[in-house]
């Protein structure tokens, strides 16, 4: 824990210092203590720095929210984008464009709506039937919806040439350009997230051990289940909504966690809150370095990250089922 | 229709004797000593289908934005009237009716055979990356990325790398082929994310060039690609059939179709691949139209009794949810033209919701 | 058609030839991108399924029956409105619906380079279909579009009077400009979005229009060779924009609200060229994706009324 959350203020510290301007990192880094040039101090206070912060609430945001999905669908694939969480939101937000708001001035509840009806459709789906058992069946519903929601898309697009133009940019997710406002916007969703975690942490643990454990311990588990729900709702809308999607995060992150913490969902979601960053941003620095004086979309480094991890899960002899 | 065929060998009685079929099914002599059992049910559903498709087909070659009477229509079929007409109805509406109903049928029956093997109805090739593979090939040659091979070609290129891909990366297909779709996805996320790179990358009006690739249209599609499909669809409807027998059994435990004697694996891996191959020429003709794949073998479970895997009704259903979506789209909005896809996405949509949360997953 | 060809490089020998035509519509082949195709006497029926070929019919005084429409409208574009009049609308860019032209009964079809082969194919067996060979970007490959129109409507010597009418008066604003901001005419043409600018070419319709009329127009070598703008600029690297005007493409006509939107970002509002205002928000449907002659004037319309708007300051400097 010590260890990563040093290794998190590294990749901070990384973040401010390299970009895809022409600002060196010495430059930077004298800005950082208030001696750097006017240009330096610019781009590291208010683009670099906005940029690292926004990175490290999306980052938290989506790593918890994987680890909380997780949970409660007792299935290690179970993560946003792949459980059209993420399309939900993106159907929201071209519904918005196309009712003429502009994506720079769109705000967070549209994507938190999309993102909570996506959540309760696919998760009400594997809920009901209880599929909790057979992990793949909860990602091939979450691909129908994705796909189905998708394709609606396209069809917002087709009425609307503007919104199609605005689009093509939102859907693949970035960290760059947000305004410390947009942060202020999510946060209060984020500090009642944050709030409902607290709350079912513990009985969410318990029902980790079963559903008559949890009764027995005199938790409800179909309320920790909506609390949860909401929960991961709340996050993915918000980061959804200052980034855009951003895959596979909620994937690798709470496996990365599994692997170092052991089962424990409390110990899980503690490391998740700075390993969910660490990727974010140090994908972030990578996007930035990769093609300059242009930078890459943040999802697509993303996603080629976080693909090759959704084999190795898959390809693990016996499917961990959680 | 075998597909609900059973065959009885030999009749042991001598002929003549009564041998009574069981009740929901026809027995039909043929010979004195070979019979065919007949499922009544699946044989009217598929009676049912073909008329359905012919009546829409009908519609589709007599509908659009130049109105044709029926009376017009079947001249012009054999090249008579007005030049108008026969250019309109030979030209434009007989090729996308063909190529609506080859890929239709193409799709479902891929559904249908992936599902059955995955034993789950949302298992359809469109969601496994199929499509987005095809789509990322197709959009980068539209938008000029690399060689300039035609769309077509180049989607079927994307079809069989994603395919590969997800198939290598899976280390085989895994039970019930679970590992393969799991990957599938996986494959598909990468595509789609370089897919949505592309087109952020260049101009829109490139980008609107992209767009039928995007979400699946039958509007002038290549001869030479449907004319593949044809093939393929032959090839790939033998092959079903053929499998039907084994399929049917696996539809059950592993166990069970071993004691009857069926090579489980290699049964297994020709059915996925028939289903590749199938989805692979369809979007190259179509395009990544969606839920085809799920509504054709839905339709035809509907209709025909639970006793085998439909696959001659699910071909039926999938050309007719087909020809129908394009009709739809070639009216809703005219004179501009809603692509296939999204008819099938947006009349799909509710339905998969509706399976989704109604009825278990279990195909 | 070996023969026509150098002769469409050569305007007095166009000169000459479109004179021989206009006096008697003769048989004539066109050198298009399908390769060559024959028309005969003047088209009546015209059918135009690209913006580009819109302008230029109109432009050369042809009323064409049906187009399609421009992007993020339900009809053709608005600077071209009143001269296009009441007319068919025959599908989008992307769907061209093949039957409602057919019921246009064309007897010409006039498209765009981008024309798929698979609906050429078809079209060609509506009418004679044109299909301009430009693939490459170019500032005068409207002009080139143009030509090739007029060759096909009959209306050649038209069609030269409006370019040259274009190429004047451009050159007449670029004696202003050259007076009044000699100093200062580095030009950007940018479309904004919250992750940073997508620089136009210097290549385009609209920019290549801007150099005409004098301003420098740059794209600071971020453009590749053929692209129509760069991928989306680092906000760290905006300064590399930041010349003595930034024309601000918006993709609705409220080009007001675009640059309130693009001035929420600090690394926007500190340009040196956004403090100075000599930002200019030009409609996104003229700017970057009409073409022709007539869209020709309505942008040096535009550039005619920004140059007067800040002659005055800079005379008072």
């Amino acid at each position: 824990m010590l260890l990563t959350t040093a290794a998190l203020a590294a990749f901070c510290v990384l973040s401010l210092l390299l970009g895809a301007g022409d600002t060196a990192p010495m430059d930077a880094l004298a800005a950082l203590f208030g001696r750097g040039s006017e240009e330096a101090t610019f781009v590291v206070h208010s683009l670099r720095a906005p940029r690292t912060l926004t990175g490290l609430i999306v980052g938290i945001a989506l790593g918890c929210s994987g680890a909380l999905l997780q949970a409660v669908a007792r299935n290690p694939l179970a993560e946003p984008g792949l459980l059209g969480v993420s399309a939900g939101s993106a159907f929201a937000v071209a519904l918005a464009l196309l009712l003429g708001a502009s994506a720079a001035t769109l705000r967070v509840g549209v994507a938190q709506l999309g993102a909570l009806a996506g959540c309760l459709c696919v998760l009400a789906a594997a809920r009901l039937r209880g599929v909790g058992d057979d992990p793949v069946r909860l990602v091939l519903a979450g691909a129908a919806l994705s796909g189905l929601l998708i394709a609606l898309t396209s069809l917002l697009l087709l009425v609307d040439q503007r919104a199609a133009d605005e689009i093509r940019f939102w859907v693949i997710g970035s960290v760059a350009g947000r305004n410390l406002e947009d942060l202020w916007a999510i946060l209060p969703s984020l500090l009642l997230a944050v709030a409902l975690v607290l709350i079912i942490a513990r009985p969410l643990a318990a029902l980790a051990l079963g559903e008559r454990v949890a009764v027995g311990l005199g938790h409800k588990p179909w309320l920790v289940r909506l609390l949860t729900v909401l929960a991961v709702a709340l996050l993915v809308g918000a980061a959804t909504a200052v980034a855009g999607p951003v895959a596979f995060v909620g994937l690798v992150v709470p496996f990365a966690a599994r692997a170092l913490a052991g089962p424990d969902i409390r110990r899980t979601l503690w490391l998740c809150l700075p390993l969910g960053p660490m990727m974010v941003i140090g994908a972030d620095i990578v996007a930035r370095l990769l093609v300059q004086p242009s930078e890459m979309p943040l999802g697509v480094l993303t996603a080629l990250l976080g693909a090759p991890v959704l084999v190795m899960v898959v390809r693990a002899r016996r499917l961990p089922s959680l | 229709m075998s597909a609900h065929i059973e065959r009885i060998a030999k009749l042991a009685s001598p002929p003549g004797s009564a041998v009574t079929a069981p009740p929901g099914l026809w027995l039909l002599r043929l010979g004195s000593d070979r019979a065919l059992l007949v499922d009544k049910r699946a044989l009217l559903a598929a009676l049912a289908l073909c008329s359905c498709l012919l009546a829409a087909s009908v519609l589709s070659l007599c509908l659009g934005s130049v109105a044709l009477t029926p009376a017009q229509v079947l001249p012009a079929l054999i090249g008579k009237g007005d030049a108008m007409a026969i250019f309109v109805v030979q030209e434009l509406r007989l090729a996308r009716v063909a190529a609506g109903i080859l890929t239709g049928a193409a799709f479902a029956v891929a559904g249908c055979l992936m599902q059955t093997l995955a034993r789950n109805r949302l298992a359809t090739p469109g969601i496994i990356g199929i499509d987005n593979g095809a789509t990322a090939f197709a959009v980068a040659s539209v938008v000029g990325i690399g060689v300039s091979i035609a769309p077509p070609a180049l989607a079927l290129v994307g079809a069989a790398t994603a395919t590969a891909l997800a198939f290598g990366l899976a280390g085989g297909a895994g039970t019930r082929g679970y590992r393969f779709i799991v990957a599938g996805i996986g494959v598909g996320a990468i595509f789609g994310a370089g897919t949505q790179f592309m087109l952020a990358r260049v101009a829109i009006d490139v980008a609107n060039a992209a767009y039928p690739w995007t979400v699946g249209s039958l509007n002038a599609r290549s001869g030479s690609a449907v004319a593949t499909l044809a093939a393929g669809l032959a090839v790939g409807m033998t092959g079903a059939l053929a499998l039907s027998r084994a399929l049917n059994v696996l539809r059950f435990s592993d166990s069970v179709a071993l004691g009857l004697g069926i090579r489980v694996k290699a049964c297994r891996y020709a059915a996925l691949a028939l289903a590749v191959l199938l989805s692979a020429l369809a979007v190259a003709v179509a395009g990544p139209v969606g839920l085809v794949g799920l509504m054709g073998p839905e339709i035809a479970r509907h209709l025909s009794s639970r006793r085998g895997v439909p696959i001659v009704s699910s071909a039926l259903a999938g050309a007719l949810v087909m020809v129908l979506a394009d009709l739809a789209g070639r009216l809703i909005l005219a004179p501009v033209e809603v692509p296939v896809g999204i008819i099938t996405a947006v009349v799909g949509g509710p339905y998969l919701l509706w399976i989704l949360i109604r009825k278990p997953a279990v195909a | 058609m070996q023969a026509f060809r150098p002769m469409r490089f050569v305007p007095t020998a166009l000169l000459a030839l479109s004179l021989l035509a206009s006096t008697a519509a003769s048989a004539r082949t066109l050198d298009t991108g399908y390769g060559a195709v024959e028309i005969d006497g003047q088209p009546e029926r015209v059918v135009t399924l690209y913006e580009g070929a819109l302008d230029a019919a109109l432009a050369a005084g042809v009323q064409p029956l049906a187009a399609v429409t421009t992007r993020g409208a339900d009809g053709v574009a608005s600077y071209i409105q009143d001269q296009a009049g009441d007319l068919a609308i025959v599908g989008v860019v992307r769907e061209i619906n093949l039957e409602a032209v057919v019921a246009q009964r064309p007897d010409l079809i006039l498209a765009s380079p981008q024309l798929p082969r698979e609906q050429y194919q078809l079209l060609s067996r509506i009418a004679p279909t044109v299909v301009p060979k430009t693939q490459t970007l170019g500032p005068d490959t409207w002009k080139e579009e143009a030509r090739l129109f007029a060759q096909a409507l009959d209306r050649e010597q038209e069609i030269e009077d409006a370019i040259a009418a274009v190429e004047q008066r451009a050159a007449k604003l670029a004696e202003t400009v050259e007076q009044n901001f000699a100093e200062d005419k580095t030009t950007y043409l940018v479309r904004w979005m919250p992750q940073g600018a997508l620089i136009m070419s210097s290549q385009l319709f609209s920019t290549g229009l801007l150099s005409a009329a004098g301003f420098g127009v740059q794209d600071g070598d971020l453009v590749k060779a053929g692209r129509p703008h760069s991928d989306p600029l680092s906000l760290e690297n905006l300064s590399q924009v930041d010349g003595d005007w930034l024309f601000l493409a918006t993709l609705n006509e409220d080009g007001r609200k675009a640059l309130e939107a693009a001035k929420q970002s600090p690394a926007f509002a500190r340009l040196n060229v956004v403090e100075q205002e000599r930002v200019v928000p030009v409609d996104g449907q003229l700017w970057t994706s009409a073409s022709g002659p007539i869209a020709a004037q309505a942008i040096l319309d535009q550039l005619e009324s920004v140059i007067e708007r800040y002659e005055s300051t800079a005379e008072g400097r």
